[in-house]
């Protein structure tokens, strides 16, 4: 019964951190196109193992857990890194248990990149596709997932309010499916690091207006001093802290096999969703004026949190679910 | 990182489910009374019989020993037993036996360990006072030493069962030109010593469970002092970092059953529109949220048990958790008093009018007493975030 990282596990977080902050630190999200990954990136990320982070060696991958993907994704969270990162994962997962060995070592080793697909409530015949610039496949997640392979040309791209990702439109006709796999823990691997983005993002984010709130004075005094900014950044810490217990708890129960292991992940999604939403909001308010400019990097987290919030489950399909999984049991 | 419980574990929690299976009274705890003292008290003796008193004390002092997790698996089970609570026991198995244990005396070990563990002896706390409440350094209540005894003259206010205890902590001022945390005493009271005054104070929820106590020329032997005169404010902090350990966990599991059992009252109560309360989209969601909330108290119990496991003293992390349960627990009040309707109004000024009605108004005795929410963010800003201080 142990719900701390140890040693081990700190160390992936680490790693990540190290190659995050060198090759796509938050800074990078000021300049043109930061959604973009450099095939050297891609192969380099391949490389580190985190394409295949939590599948099991037999199937190319490092064999390691969804508690060692918690710690990884937590850290691209926190740097704004591509949701890319974790669409390819994703879908070198699919190949891999779909049976194509060679799709997955081509995924796994950073050799394409994968857009996600998401179907557009208003159009049955199209997709929107996140991260199709680029990309040489496209993932749709479901009880059965399908992998296809995209004509990135096809897609019509629409500007995104969060630039970190590109969006847009693709027609579903004529795409044939390279891998299906019917699999409902594929959905349950993505809101999970998802959660743990939102995590990374929401810590991120109480770090920046703690170290502001230390330094910037207003009457005479640190504005960290005034319990109308002290007391919305403890709310902050609170969220963080319940939103990272409960994500550990749900990467524990997602690999052993847990039960209870979907509604653990969907309680996760829920409330990291919350703590990255809502601790955005409370950054940018207590900075004040400066964190509404295009310069700043609060608003950066503010766009990513609330697209992060309606990808791989939106508060509602999650509580729709708890309600369905839980409630009704 | 794992859920697991070892053998070990496995094998406590079916003792434990055995002997609470043939134990648990039958009969419910009268309504807040001298009687339900009787009550805390007999349930605390058939505890102590049964080997399960002081789970959490030391097994040289009598206790069992229990790590947090096994007081977990043991609160589990409790709950699910429907077992008694600790109700007016707890300041005596939380605060005053911990703290004799930590700073008391041998005689004072002696004395009153067993008298706690058996039900013998109630205890309150007499800490707060009308002007020292969030602010507990600023305590009146003077204490002057006249040979072999501590004099005391004050009030003290919130005192929880005093009206049936049979001893207090009980915090004082002894050097009346100290200031702050300086100067202060913590020492046993016996509650039927001449000079005291006990009114009582009745609750919103009708009941009378809080009192007044006022101190005239109280003589209290100084053999009774914990800790050395003028060291009183380290020996409450001793109790105080201890409340933010486990002392709330059966709180913390209770909450769980309470959300499940609200969730079956939505399965068969109408509302307004004649709709069932679950198939309402707004009721459904706030419950999911709600049980969502539940499930990661459980996961911040036993991440915080983790910290306390490698860093050995309970940090100022119990502090969030605190805020969390106590948030989602007024969340589970106001939820329960949309979905019941006419029958949240139901209520007779006591607990077995109505249970969910009594529990919408404790949600505020919990955002309030052991350290209000405010409190709890000042902690939390200092000791968590090291922000500036704001005193």
């Amino acid at each position: 019964m142990d719900l701390m990282p140890g040693a081990d596990e700190h160390a992936i977080a680490d790693a990540a951190s190290a190659y995050l902050a060198g090759e796509l630190p938050v800074a990078r999200c000021h300049r043109p196109a930061p959604d973009r990954l450099a095939a050297e990136q891609l192969e380099m990320i391949g490389s580190l193992g985190w394409f295949g982070l939590s599948l099991a060696e037999a199937q190319g991958g490092v064999g390691l857990s969804p508690v060692e993907d918690v710690m990884l994704f937590r850290e691209i969270g926190r740097y704004l890194a591509p949701v890319a990162l974790l669409t390819t994962a994703l879908a070198a997962r699919v190949a891999a248990l779909g049976g194509d060995d060679a799709l997955a070592a081509t995924l796994l080793t950073g050799k394409a990149k994968v857009a996600l697909l998401v179907p557009e409530p208003a159009d049955v015949a199209m997709w929107r596709v996140f991260d199709g610039t680029d990309a040489v496949y496209a993932l749709a997640i479901d009880d059965e997932s399908t992998l296809y392979p995209l004509d990135a040309t096809a897609v019509k791209a629409i500007d995104c309010l969060d630039k970190t990702v590109s969006m847009g439109l693709l027609a579903r006709a004529g795409m044939a499916a390279a891998v299906r796999l019917v699999d409902p823990t594929i959905m349950q691997h993505g809101t999970l690091a998802a959660a743990a983005m939102q995590v990374g993002a929401a810590e991120a984010e109480l770090d920046m207006i703690v170290a502001y709130a230390k330094i910037r004075e207003t009457f005479g005094r640190p504005i960290g001093a005034y319990q109308a900014v002290r007391h919305p950044c403890a709310d902050m810490a609170v969220r963080c802290e319940a939103a990272r217990s409960q994500l550990y708890a749900a990467a524990v129960a997602l690999r052993d096999g847990h039960g209870d292991a979907a509604a653990q992940v969907d309680a996760a999604k829920l409330l990291a969703n919350a703590a990255a939403v809502r601790n955005a909001d409370s950054n940018i308010q207590l900075h004040g004026g400066i964190a509404v400019t295009m310069e700043h990097d609060a608003h950066l987290f503010m766009k990513r949190a609330n697209l992060m919030a309606k990808l791989f489950g939106s508060d509602r399909a999650l509580l729709d679910r708890l309600v369905d999984n839980r409630l009704a049991a | 990182m794992d859920l697991d419980f070892t053998p070990e574990d496995d094998q406590l929690r079916a003792e434990a489910r055995a002997w609470l299976a043939s134990n648990v009274p039958s009969t419910a705890r009268p309504a807040e009374s001298v009687a339900a003292g009787q009550y805390d008290r007999d349930w605390q003796r058939r505890l102590h019989e049964g080997g399960w008193a002081g789970l959490n004390w030391p097994r040289e002092f009598g206790g069992r020993g229990f790590s947090a997790v096994q007081q977990m698996i043991w609160f589990e089970e409790a709950t699910r037993a429907h077992a008694p609570a600790m109700n007016s026991m707890l300041i005596a198995l939380m605060h005053g036996g911990p703290t004799l244990i930590a700073r008391g005396s041998e005689e004072q070990k002696a004395f009153h360990l067993p008298r706690i563990l058996t039900g013998e002896a109630v205890w309150c706390q007499g800490f707060s006072e009308p002007g020292a409440g969030s602010d507990l350094a600023a305590i009146t209540t003077r204490g002057r030493v006249e040979g072999d005894v501590l004099v005391v003259d004050g009030q003290k206010m919130w005192t929880s069962f005093g009206h049936w205890a049979d001893y207090q902590e009980l915090l004082v001022r002894t050097d009346p030109e100290s200031r702050r945390q300086k100067g202060l005493t913590w020492v046993i009271c016996d509650m039927k010593l001449p000079g005291i005054e006990i009114r009582p104070v009745l609750s919103m929820s009708g009941e009378h469970h809080v009192n007044m106590v006022f101190y005239d020329n109280v003589r209290i032997p100084l053999a009774n002092v914990v800790g050395d005169i003028g060291e009183g404010w380290s020996v409450a902090m001793s109790t105080l970092a201890f409340e933010r350990g486990t002392a709330f966990l059966a709180d913390q599991v209770e909450l769980a059953h309470k959300i499940d059992a609200l969730i079956a009252l939505a399965s068969k109560t109408r509302l307004e529109n004649g709709r069932l309360a679950i198939e309402d989209d707004e009721i459904a969601h706030r419950l999911a949220r709600v049980k969502a909330d539940t499930m990661a108290i459980r996961s911040m119990t036993i991440a915080g048990f983790s910290r306390v496991a490698r860093e050995n003293v309970p940090g100022p992390e119990g502090s969030m958790l605190k805020l969390f349960v106590t948030t989602t627990y007024k969340a589970l009040g106001e939820l329960a008093a949309d979905i019941s309707g006419w029958a949240f109004f139901e209520y007779g000024d006591n607990r077995h009018t109505n249970r969910m009605t009594y529990d919408f108004m404790w949600s505020w005795v919990l955002t309030i007493a052991a350290g209000s929410s405010e409190i709890q963010r000042e902690i939390i800003a200092d000791r968590v975030l090291g922000l500036p201080r704001a005193r």
